[in-house]
């Protein structure tokens, strides 16, 4: 059994220290990761990154985090990368990382993401090249969380993403919207491999649950839409289960 | 309708469009934030990280439009820990 805390768009600034620490302290007592999907500072500052590490960092557990469309405002997202990474938390942009946990290797392949619609109603990679540049990044961007997804072997494998790669999780969302925040390339790539959950946030007026059409189980960790601090969710509960009655 | 009320009309439209521009903008860049119009008021709705934000956002508004009514029904999001596990099978 592996339990792993996530939570997406906390953006964190100095008026935000302090709010999220007292559950952090707490999170090794309910899971053994925290993920973070992406949206970690206001304005993607340099500044705003050091407030969320002092925040989300130095925790027991492993974190592990995407960055998100606000990460990259201020045009800072390498600086805002090494920072983070040398504070101890991990950030996947068209990768994955492997956790040792309880004796399971738990793989997280995360990317940022990127808009670009569902199926019946997506942009198309045609006509003036401001719209071809739009999909084609689309494509790029799914083709590297499938690429970082199919990198590892191990017991449950998780895709984080700021994005969202399925419309079930934006529903609450205006429909004008959807383009604008997520793809169905990225529920592709992530029905390439057998996952057993992805992640996103980004949606702030979206909705929690939903599957992708080849079934892997969907949550939007937005802050807004979970209304605490982070979920938890339980994987390998069958193999623990399993091990139990074989004991 | 006359002409006035059909101008009035429109502008009211391009006030919530600009406002809804305002904050998302590199300024308040906030995207969870709602704007409807309520007879002669604007209604902001939907959550922020802090209570600073929330003040802030009307502030910048009331300071751009100072002739606009506005409501702010803005929360602050819940940041406690969580009381349950979901189990993904």
């Amino acid at each position: 059994m592996i339990r792993i805390a996530a939570v997406g768009d906390v953006h964190v600034d100095k008026d935000v220290l302090g709010r999220f620490r007292p559950a952090l302290e707490e999170l090794p007592e309910h899971a053994d990761a925290l993920l973070v999907a992406g949206d970690l500072t206001r304005h993607g500052t340099v500044e705003e990154a050091r407030c969320f590490a002092r925040e989300f960092g130095g925790l027991a557990v492993p974190v592990v985090a995407v960055l998100g469309n606000h990460d990259h405002q201020s045009d800072q997202q390498s600086r805002i990368i090494d920072l983070l990474t040398t504070s101890g938390i991990t950030v996947l942009e068209g990768e994955a990382t492997v956790l040792e946990l309880h004796g399971h290797r738990l793989g997280v392949a995360g990317v940022k993401g990127f808009g670009g619609g569902f199926a019946g109603a997506c942009a198309s990679n045609f006509g003036e090249r401001e719209m071809k540049d739009f999909v084609e990044t689309t494509e790029v961007v799914a083709r590297r969380l499938e690429d970082a997804l199919k990198s590892v072997q191990v017991d449950a494998l998780v895709a984080l993403t700021h994005y969202s790669p399925v419309p079930d999780t934006l529903l609450g969302e205006p429909l004008e919207i959807y383009p604008f925040l997520g793809c169905y390339q990225l529920g592709r790539a992530i029905d390439s491999v057998p996952a057993a959950l992805a992640l996103h946030g980004h949606a702030h007026h979206g909705s929690e649950r939903g599957r992708t059409p080849g079934g892997v189980p969907v949550r939007n960790v937005a802050h807004p839409v979970i209304k605490q601090a982070y979920n938890v969710y339980q994987l390998l509960s069958e193999e623990a289960d399993l091990q139990l009655v074989a004991t | 309708m006359g002409k006035g009320d059909e101008m009035s009309t429109q502008l009211d439209e391009y006030l919530e469009a600009e406002i809804q521009s305002m904050l998302t903008d590199g300024r308040i860049a906030e995207l969870g934030i709602t704007v409807h119009r309520r007879e002669h008021a604007l209604v902001l709705g939907g959550e922020v990280e802090s209570p600073h934000r929330r003040d802030e956002i009307c502030r910048q508004i009331t300071e751009r439009f100072p002739d606009v009514e506005l409501v702010c029904d803005i929360g602050i999001t819940r940041a406690q820990a969580p009381s349950d596990v979901e189990e993904i099978s």
